[in-house]
């Protein structure tokens, strides 16, 4: 019934946090249909607010949609599925109290791998990552960048289709993120994995990314989908490209009066920055 | 002036030396003011206290009280320790619960226990139990406190990404809740220990015919500072050790906090 190269599925899913016809009633995603390929890399962008990270987070089940349906591999989403779906946080969401290698481990306990799996498993993702020797460190000894290297090698041990990734890098510093973007296109083209990540950055987008969701302000839905057409993986020369920025400039284009919008709304009850 | 700045500096680059020396000090300034100031009816010198320790061991039934104590502190700590734990997660765990507990549980804790001491010895008997339930009821606010502490500033992050991995409810608790808790917890459990320590005692000195707390009304009503101050001096050591065993255990579960 539903194309085999779709991985994941979205039908008019829409989503409002508070009770309707009350003064904190915020409708934050309109009606949205969309199908994601199987080894695409779709990037969400747009203004703060403006619904992409609920989208995101409706796809992994994390929250309910008000209304419509999301679908991973033909499955509906009720909940997590950590078999289909592993996430990437914005955020440092490696346990402090458990070195690298066992925050790694811990992802498939729960996840159910067997048992005799879990060493070789995460050696190879620590490995895929570049963080081999720092397997029995804490989070809390490295970087802000091989922090989220390891909470990627943690979403990679766990052998799902589908990765989501909410501004995996958002927390970083321009060139870290740089060059973790270089090694991200490397990693992902390899897998071949379906990606879905949200991002602040018109440059990671772009580089990252074989389509990318431009975002209206809020109430938010999907303004355009731009194509990348770039092979994987990608050099850092393609960000000095004509091409590069040809697409930067558009996405520039149609964020713009977007972001403005919400920047004259910010002094209302929206309340965001 | 000059010499003042070069006595902090000195204390300042040894810690440890200066701990040394101010307890030693403390020692000297107890021992010549109980030499040669007060009536040693009512002090005693550490040096006699430290040399006659063995007459306090010597005391009949007072090893028996020792054992007895420490019987009841063990208990006490015990039910402190599970109840607490039970009641801190479940109001902790939970916002309504917790907005609608806490304030009777502080109200609770700010009620000075001792007025209602004698309740306990009425209703339980001058026995151990009426000792056990008043180091109960001192033990079990700070470790509940802890735990409730110690489960609010969790990371929601950290729940939502376990979650996404599959984690079942008893995951969560056993690989997230609970190691989030560990240090607050430990802290809980120490101050939980002093609060237990601290109740049983005092159910002891005001009603019992045996345990520590018998001895040392014993001791004070015979004119005997020497041998109570070694049975203090003994007690003291005990809470010592204790305190620096959870320690190192409390040191070991949080290494992931220091940069070693």
């Amino acid at each position: 019934m539903q194309d085999q190269n779709v991985s994941v599925h979205i039908q008019n899913v829409a989503h409002s946090f508070g009770v309707e016809g009350h003064a904190k009633h915020v409708r934050a995603l309109l009606d949205t249909t969309m199908d994601i390929h199987r080894g695409e890399l779709l990037a969400l962008i747009g203004p703060s607010g403006c619904g992409k990270s609920t989208l995101l987070n409706v796809i992994g089940g994390i929250l309910s949609p008000t209304t419509g349906t999301a679908s991973v591999n033909g499955k509906p989403v009720n909940g997590p599925m950590p078999h289909d779906i592993a996430y990437v946080f914005q955020e440092n969401a490696l346990f402090p109290w458990n070195t690298i290698i066992e925050n790694i481990r811990l992802g498939m306990l729960f996840q159910g791998v067997p048992k005799s799996d879990h060493e070789g498993r995460a050696r190879a993702a620590l490995k895929a990552v570049g963080l081999s020797e720092f397997a029995d460190h804490y989070p809390g000894q490295l970087s802000g960048g091989m922090r989220q290297r390891a909470a990627l090698a943690r979403a990679l041990s766990l052998d799902t289709p589908v990765v989501l990734m909410d501004e995996p890098f958002g927390a970083l510093d321009e060139q870290t993120r740089m060059v973790l973007g270089e090694d991200l296109s490397e990693l992902l083209s390899r897998t071949g994995k379906t990606i879905i990540f949200v991002t602040h950055s018109l440059g990671e987008a772009v580089f990252l990314a074989d389509r990318i969701a431009v975002f209206t302000a809020r109430p938010g839905r999907i303004k355009e989908v731009i194509h990348v057409e770039e092979p994987h993986p990608r050099k850092a020369s393609f960000m000095t490209s004509d091409k590069f920025n040809g697409l930067r400039n558009r996405l520039f284009d149609l964020l713009h009066d977007e972001i403005r919008k919400t920047v004259n709304l910010g002094s209302g009850s929206t309340g965001g920055f | 002036m000059k010499s003042g700045s070069r006595v902090f500096g000195f204390m300042s680059t040894y810690p440890r030396l200066s701990q040394l020396i101010t307890v030693m000090m403390f020692l000297g300034a107890w021992e010549i003011v109980a030499r040669f100031f007060v009536d040693k009816m009512f002090l005693s010198p550490p040096s006699r206290v430290y040399s006659e320790i063995d007459r306090v061991l010597n005391t009949k039934g007072l090893l028996q009280a020792l054992s007895l104590t420490l019987y009841e502190l063990t208990v006490a700590f015990a039910i402190a320790v599970a109840i607490g734990m039970a009641i801190g997660l479940s109001v902790g765990l939970n916002a309504f619960a917790r907005r609608c507990f806490m304030p009777i549980i502080l109200l609770l804790y700010g009620i000075p226990q001792i007025v209602i001491l004698p309740l306990f010895i009425l209703g339980l008997g001058i026995g151990p139990p009426s000792k056990i339930a008043f180091g109960v009821t001192h033990g079990i606010f700070p470790i509940i406190l802890a735990i409730v502490a110690g489960v609010q500033n969790l990371k929601p992050v950290l729940l939502t990404s376990a979650r996404s991995m599959g984690a079942k409810r008893w995951h969560i608790m056993r690989y997230v809740v609970l190691p989030h808790m560990m240090p607050s917890f430990f802290s809980g459990l120490r101050l939980g220990m002093t609060g237990v320590l601290l109740g049983v005692l005092l159910a002891e000195l005001y009603v019992s015919t045996a345990g520590i707390g018998y001895f040392t009304g014993l001791f004070t009503q015979n004119f005997d500072p020497t041998r109570l101050l070694g049975l203090i001096s003994l007690l003291a050591a005990m809470a010592i050790v204790l305190n620096e065993f959870m320690r190192t255990v409390e040191r070991r579960l949080s290494r992931w906090r220091g940069n070693d």
